[in-house]
């Protein structure tokens, strides 16, 4: 213990002694850092401040002579206008038309699957021949939802009778709309067209059939009305 | 120094005003020179040129305050001086004798002109008589006013060893100048 105390205060000696300036040292730090030197200092440290002192003098004639061609040589090494500055401003039109763009695309895509709520999907049929939306979409009429019984079945879209959507894709009407008034007169329930619902079949639209329910030439195949609306055309009388 | 006014000068010299640039350049251009002419020699304005091109193109990049400025570019200097070193040595050329500075005069000589006379290139020329870490070190303390971590950071030292290396060459421009003193009184001697 008594040896540890003792190279502690050995260790805190020798720390001092590294720390302290000699007289010389100290006259170098005043001197370094441009300070007045007493009139007791020796003659030859005078000397050197004097000396010092005019290697930190004001600037000479000769030294700021060139001043001009360093401006001249500033100006022609400055970096261009950054074109960043320009970045801004060029590439905001870019972004917004992209994002136009793309806003377009998705809502033709959604208006063409049908997505698109009632009131914008009628305007995307109107516009861009896009399918008319389904009644199921619109505002739900009173009573439409009733439980269907048996000719109440138009309203529904039946497993394999995609309406007016599929057909307006596949440019041909499925033969499965029949005149409503045929299958719910009869109202078989077997999923077979009756006879005379057969008959109509022959009412097949013309070419000219968009799909939308009006392809039916009355009186061709006796339809009554000619008209397989999608809608209520399944003649399958499920129930 | 420009001490407040840098913030506002080096903003505007940043932003390509002449004026600005002009004034940072009258502010540290001297010091530089006298920088590069004890440390570099007769290429001391060649190097000065290429200095302030680079600090033309970077300016704008700097941060910082008046003494990080002077230690960013006598760091700049330091490194194209040893590049010009390093490309002398690899291709000797004879002197040309454009510079004042080329050719030394001895220590003696030096110091006895210095004393009948001290003016700014000869206390620079007494000063690069020593040897060229020191003689670099005493400039950037005394002449462009740094302290001794700044030096420390430019020279690549430790703060101590910039100080002990300070501290030698002040001694031995002591002990020339009392020796001036002695061995040539017909010369005026010191008259303080």
């Amino acid at each position: 213990m008594r040896v540890f105390a003792a190279s502690l205060a050995e260790m805190w000696f020798s720390a001092r002694k590294r720390n302290r300036l000699s007289p010389d040292e100290a006259t170098a730090e005043l001197l370094l850092a441009g300070r007045h030197l007493g009139r007791h200092e020796p003659a030859s440290q005078r000397t050197l401040e004097l000396i010092l002192a005019a290697a930190a003098g004001p600037a000479t004639e000769r030294e700021l002579a060139g001043e001009t061609a360093a401006v001249t040589a500033f100006l022609a090494a400055l970096p261009e206008p950054e074109p960043a500055r320009h970045r801004g401003p060029r590439r905001l039109p870019v972004l917004a038309v992209g994002f136009v763009l793309v806003a377009l695309v998705a809502l033709c895509g959604t208006a063409e699957a049908g997505a698109l709520p009632a009131p914008l999907q009628r305007l995307a049929h109107q516009t861009i021949n896009a399918p008319a939306p389904s009644p199921a979409m619109g505002v739900p009429q009173p009573g439409a939802d009733v439980t269907p019984g048996p000719g109440a079945t138009g309203s529904q879209s039946a497993p394999g009778s995609s309406g007016p959507s599929q057909e307006s894709r596949t440019g041909k009407p499925s033969a499965s709309p029949k005149p409503t008034h045929t299958s719910d007169s009869q109202g078989n329930g077997n999923g077979q067209p009756s006879a005379s619902a057969t008959a109509t079949d022959t009412a097949q639209p013309t070419a000219t059939d968009n799909g939308k329910g009006n392809g039916g030439t009355p009186g061709q195949g006796g339809s009554p009305s000619g008209h397989p609306t999608g809608n209520n055309g399944n003649g399958n009388g499920q129930n | 120094m420009l001490v407040g006014d840098f913030p506002e000068v080096l903003r505007r010299a940043a932003a390509g005003d002449a004026s600005a640039f002009a004034r940072l350049w009258r502010d540290t251009h001297p010091p530089l020179l006298r920088y590069l002419w004890v440390s570099a020699g007769d290429a001391a304005e060649d190097v000065a040129a290429d200095v302030w091109l680079e600090v033309a193109r970077r300016i704008g990049s700097f941060r910082g305050g008046e003494h990080e400025f002077r230690g960013w570019l006598f760091t700049m200097a330091r490194r194209k001086m040893i590049d010009r070193h390093r490309y002398e040595a690899r291709r000797p050329v004879s002197p040309t004798g454009n510079g004042e500075l080329l050719d030394r005069p001895a220590a003696d000589d030096t110091v006895a002109a210095a004393l009948e006379y001290i003016s700014t290139e000869t206390a620079l020329a007494l000063i690069a008589t020593l040897p060229r870490d020191q003689a670099e070190i005493i400039v950037l303390r005394v002449v462009v006013g740094l302290d001794a971590s700044a030096v420390a950071q430019i020279v690549g030292k430790s703060p101590g060893a910039v100080r002990v290396a300070a501290h030698r060459g002040l001694r031995t421009l002591r002990e020339r100048v009392a020796d001036a003193t002695v061995t040539s009184p017909g010369r005026g001697g010191v008259t303080l």
